[in-house]
């Protein structure tokens, strides 16, 4: 038994002339909390149904706890608990007859465990689905996924329609669960509810894996955001050292704001030496995450990550 | 929980869904069996004391009949009609096309397919299950037409009371094409995401067969229906052929039987390679 959880190489799918995802490598380690991010339409649930073995790769390979996901997908997903992007189920099922039937497909018990989730995520199993509303169905699906104690959990979008207190139970759950060993790939396009839980991140544009770090090292790879403000009294520099260190996104008369590349800040603090004179304010900081995410969103057209 | 190729899970699941429908189905189906079974021997009868059937009406009565019925008495060619009635092949089609095309056409269409390819069960087992529910159902209905026509019968004189024995030949011979009616929905069903494209087509698969049927039986010498008649499944059914000769059709049994692997194994294959994905 190997230590990868998940291991994509090379991934291409395609639908006809649609791009799904390309090239992806993605390894996952088996306990960790991964995160799995892009915008919607970047290729995460192409990726994810690849992984759920409904779709078969164009080329390259996609294996999860060393079984192939097309080939050996049913004796896979005895191990996995996933939860659908977009969650239907059958409207004539209860919470309870739910879990009785998919134990019963399963071949295991899972309504001790599921009546324990249920309660923990305040969900009431005898509601039919039919009269349920999303988050309860979101909730209820949730408890489908876990409630076999799956080792690797594949979860697309899972805190839609959860209330924040829920999303918070969730994080706690599935902590509990990376704690015991079992493995969460979690997919989303919210960096913020990602950055709560996991560790490692990949994310995912135009059906390309620009980044697969840790979230810190995702911000530390995105340098400093500057902001300086020069004083009226004095002469403004005219063109500065600093232009081949600094992207540039507003250079007003005596506001100055850009982007410093990564491991130039000493260059920048011999400039400001040189000039604190003439300068009113100066701000130096890293962006927060969710800026940082949003420049990964942004239509670059070479679609690498933003540096 | 696995039964062989079978998920008893997913068997529990699909006759869940099925099952009230089903019995809808028998009702309507035994009702309307037991109608024709205590009506036309009687109007039959009646037909026959004229001792003239004019050869319009009897031209007519054989291309429904798929065969020629002369020399036929009344319980052969009334029980012949009501077991080719067209009310009762449409319903049994209906029946077969409303269950088989759930899956997979109709879960990917009401987007639950994720959470039933999710489960640790592969796809042919999965197929099997879904058979084996449908087969279950088919029994429910079929047993309806047989016991509507016996249950029709008890009203009737005894001399106008079919062979049970030369019946079940019939009902046999109509679970075939019964079964070759709801394979080619399954196929259709796994070849297409849409349900309503997937039943719309076996309708017209339907169509076509009994009215080539139809037209080939009504008349021989029309070169058009005689290259085409051996696509029709109802060809190989002839349930007056049956209840005269009261000889098992092994031929045309083996030839319905023979379609139905051809099309579930096609069913098989192409679930097992496709992908699959509501989007």
């Amino acid at each position: 038994m190997s230590n990868v959880a998940i291991d994509i190489q090379q991934l291409t799918r395609s639908y006809g002339p649609r791009r799904g995802v390309s090239d992806v490598n993605l390894k996952v380690e088996r306990g960790a909390l991964f995160g799995f991010l892009g915008p919607n339409g970047a290729g995460k649930t192409t990726t994810i149904r690849v992984l759920l073995g409904f779709l078969r790769p164009t080329s390259g390979k996609a294996t999860a706890l060393d079984l192939d996901c097309w080939r050996q997908s049913h004796t896979l997903k005895h191990d996995v608990g996933a939860i659908p992007g977009d969650l239907r189920l059958w409207p004539w099922l209860s919470g309870r007859s739910a879990l009785k039937l998919f134990g019963r497909i399963r071949g295991k018990d899972m309504l001790r465990q599921g009546q324990s989730l249920a309660e923990e995520l305040e969900l009431d199993l005898s509601v039919k689905v039919r009269a349920m509303s999303r988050g309860m169905r979101q909730k209820l699906g949730l408890i489908l996924a876990l409630a076999h104690e799956p080792k690797l959990l594949i979860l697309d979008e899972p805190t839609t329609a959860l209330d924040p207190l829920m999303q918070d139970r969730l994080r706690e759950i599935l902590r509990r669960r990376s704690n015991l060993g079992d493995t969460v790939f979690f997919s989303s396009h919210t960096l913020g509810e990602v950055q709560a839980l996991c560790e490692r991140v990949a994310i995912v544009k135009r059906g390309v894996i620009v980044a697969d770090t840790t979230v810190s090292e995702l911000a530390a790879a995105a340098g400093h955001d500057i902001d300086i403000r020069w004083s009226a009294a004095t002469p403004l520099p005219e063109s500065t050292s600093l232009d081949p260190i600094v992207t540039w996104k507003s250079r007003e008369s005596l506001a100055w704001t850009g982007r410093l590349r990564e491991g130039e800040l000493p260059q920048l603090l011999a400039f400001v030496a040189q000039h604190r004179s003439a300068m009113a304010d100066l701000k130096i900081a890293r962006p927060d995450l969710e800026t940082l995410f949003m420049r990964f969103y942004e239509d670059d057209s070479n679609g690498e990550a933003p540096r | 929980m696995n039964f062989g190729p079978f998920n008893l899970g997913l068997v529990q699941r699909a006759l869940r869904e099925i099952l009230g429908i089903t019995l809808v189905f028998a009702g309507v189906l035994a009702t309307i069996s037991g109608l024709l079974a205590y009506a036309l021997p009687r109007i039959q009868a009646r037909f026959m004391q004229r001792q003239f059937i004019p050869p319009g009406v009897k031209q007519f009565r054989d291309a429904i009949l798929g065969l020629d019925s002369t020399g036929a008495g009344v319980s052969e060619v009334a029980f012949a009609i009501a077991w080719s009635h067209p009310i009762v092949l449409a319903l049994l089609s209906a029946h077969a096309i409303m269950v088989c095309t759930r899956v997979l056409a109709g879960e990917v269409e009401r987007g639950t397919v994720d959470v039933l390819l999710a489960l640790p069960v592969s796809r042919l087992r999965l197929l099997a299950s879904e058979t084996l529910a449908w087969l279950i159902t088919a029994g429910v209905v079929l047993a309806a037409v047989y016991a509507g026509s016996y249950v029709g019968a008890q009203f009737i004189k005894p001399e106008f009371r079919p062979d049970w024995a030369k019946l079940f030949m019939v009902l046999c011979n109509l679970s075939l094409v019964y079964a070759v009616i709801g394979c080619a929905a399954l196929l259709v069903a796994h070849y297409t995401d849409r349900r309503v494209r997937a039943v719309l087509a076996v309708i017209v698969i339907t169509i076509f067969s009994l009215l080539i049927n139809f037209l080939h039986t009504l008349d021989p010498a029309l070169e058009f229906t005689k290259q085409l008649a051996f696509l029709s499944f109802l060809d190989y059914y002839k349930p007056i052929g049956m209840l005269l000769s009261g000889e098992w059709p092994w031929k045309d049994m083996g030839i319905l039987a023979g379609a139905c692997v051809v099309l579930w194994t096609g069913t098989a294959v192409i679930l097992s390679r496709r992908d699959i994905t509501t989007t």
